[in-house]
């Protein structure tokens, strides 16, 4: 099945567009965006029917409260990605998930889904493999609770025995080998 | 510059861009941010390596879900239109970072609110319309009524007005002349008031005034005049009614005339006076 040319637009392009409302920034932020939405959603949330919807009620929200985002904060793709992992913990920890009895263990749903899922592989990226071996086990961990599981650094920090002040020079070394890679 | 590079080593830029602090930090690290360009450009790398990562790990969600987002958000952009103050309402919650329940199904409790106002108050609007439409036609039914009564009296007036210009006319004109019929032996106290204009020709005679002897019903009253000692028909006429409100009645039209009088005939009149049922009778010389 052959897909139809993605649409890809600057960031201040996008963000204009949406700003103005106008239709191609649907059909942009879903091109640009939702891989790599539904990566961060679908590691919190195994379950590919509840990881769907909240790909959807993501871009639902991002389209409603877009005036709530100003480029003079941030990045649009950091403001998104937080709108996802949260709606993504919100679904993960409401009533209605919990009783559903194919519940998986957090624990294990990074390494599950990378073996599950086809995960997109951009040749101008690095591959997870790539990455596992520039990161240090110990910082992926930490990273990957932070930004995969919906930790947060005082939850890792107990999951993981260590002082809060060793979690955050962690963090902060793990994204800075990020950056070594990536820039 | 020492504190700078103490603030960006102590990670906590990591933690803004991981959407790890509280609301108050977070506008600590923002105001740092506006202040220290080295601060902003250090988020930016963070944000950037970040985007890498998530791209690094990014799924390709099912190619049937593009369409269904794309609908639903394109469905959401005509509803924008419709109810902005919905969604002003979903800014306002966002803003303080409490991300919470799902937007679609509270924009659509809070339309589906307005609706069930906007047809309660339609239908009261509706209750009061009609009850001042069922009011107003009343009203103007009585209107109505009155405004044909009103146009009866007008022409029965209008009708009276010409009548007494007819009636003046005779007076005014010069040429009439006014008779008073007495009475004769066998009704003394008859009475008929006769105006003659002979050059016009006419005879009219005053209903008002008339008084004569009664009659029943097979009878009338047959007016004469007298040309050259024979009488001639002036035509029949009867005692007014109640309801006449003509004050005069013209009779048929004679040139000269030495005397006139009023008998009473059978009904229609006769060819011949009844001299014995002469009732009043005068000369005009």
């Amino acid at each position: 099945m052959s897909k139809k040319r993605k649409i890809s637009l600057t960031e201040d392009e996008l963000v204009s567009a949406l700003r103005n409302r106008e239709k191609i920034a649907v059909e942009a932020l879903y091109d640009m965006y939702s891989a790599s939405l539904f990566g961060v959603i679908s590691r919190i949330i195994p379950d590919t029917t509840a990881a769907e919807d909240v790909l959807q009620e993501t871009f639902v929200k991002i389209w409603n409260s877009f005036s709530g985002y100003s480029s003079e904060k941030g990045r649009l793709f950091t403001w998104m990605v937080n709108i996802a992992r949260n709606l993504a913990i919100d679904k993960v920890r409401s009533k209605d998930f919990k009783n559903q009895a194919k519940n998986h263990e957090l624990e294990n749903n990074v390494t599950f889904i990378d073996e599950q899922r086809n995960t997109v592989y951009k040749p101008e990226l690095l591959g997870i493999k790539e990455l596992v071996s520039t990161l240090k086990p110990d910082q992926k961990s930490i990273l990957d609770l932070v930004y995969f599981k919906g930790y947060t650094h005082v939850e890792a920090a107990e999951e993981l025995g260590v002082p809060l002040g060793t979690i955050k020079t962690r963090l902060r070394m793990a994204i800075l080998q990020l950056r070594k890679h990536f820039n | 510059m020492e504190n700078i590079e103490e603030y960006i080593e102590s990670g906590i830029l990591e933690l803004y861009v991981l959407g790890q602090l509280s609301p108050e930090e977070k506008l600590q690290v923002e105001e740092m941010a506006a202040k220290h360009t080295a601060v902003r450009a250090e988020i930016t790398e963070i944000e950037q390596a970040m985007e890498f990562y998530a791209a690094a790990h990014a799924v390709e969600p099912a190619a049937l879900l593009e369409q269904k987002i794309n609908g639903t958000l394109v469905t959401n952009l005509a509803d924008d239109r419709i109810f902005t103050n919905g969604h002003t309402r979903t800014e306002e919650i966002f803003e303080d970072d409490e991300l919470v329940t799902d937007n679609v199904v509270q924009m659509n409790a809070k339309s589906s609110g307005f609706y069930k106002y906007a047809f309660a108050a339609c239908l009261a609007l509706l209750l009061v319309s009609i009850y001042a439409l069922v009011n107003l036609y009343n009203k103007l039914q009585e209107s109505n009524t009155q405004l044909t009564a009103m146009q009866l009296d007008k022409q029965k007036i209008a009708n009276q007005v010409i009548l007494k210009d007819n009636e003046l006319d005779i007076y005014r004109d010069p040429s009439y002349k006014v008779f008073k019929l007495k009475g004769t032996t066998k009704s003394p106290e008859a009475l008929l008031t006769l105006a003659w204009s002979a050059d016009k020709q006419r005879v009219v005679l005053d209903m008002k005034s008339m008084k004569l002897p009664e009659h029943d019903k097979q009878h009338q009253y047959q007016l004469w005049a007298i040309v050259g000692g024979k009488p001639v028909d002036l035509g029949v006429f009867d005692k007014p009614g109640e309801a006449d409100t003509a004050g005069v009645k013209e009779m048929k039209s004679v040139a000269n005339a030495e005397m006139f009088a009023v008998t009473v005939e059978p009904m229609g009149g006769s060819v011949n006076p009844t001299l014995t049922e002469m009732v009043v009778a005068g000369a005009t010389k």
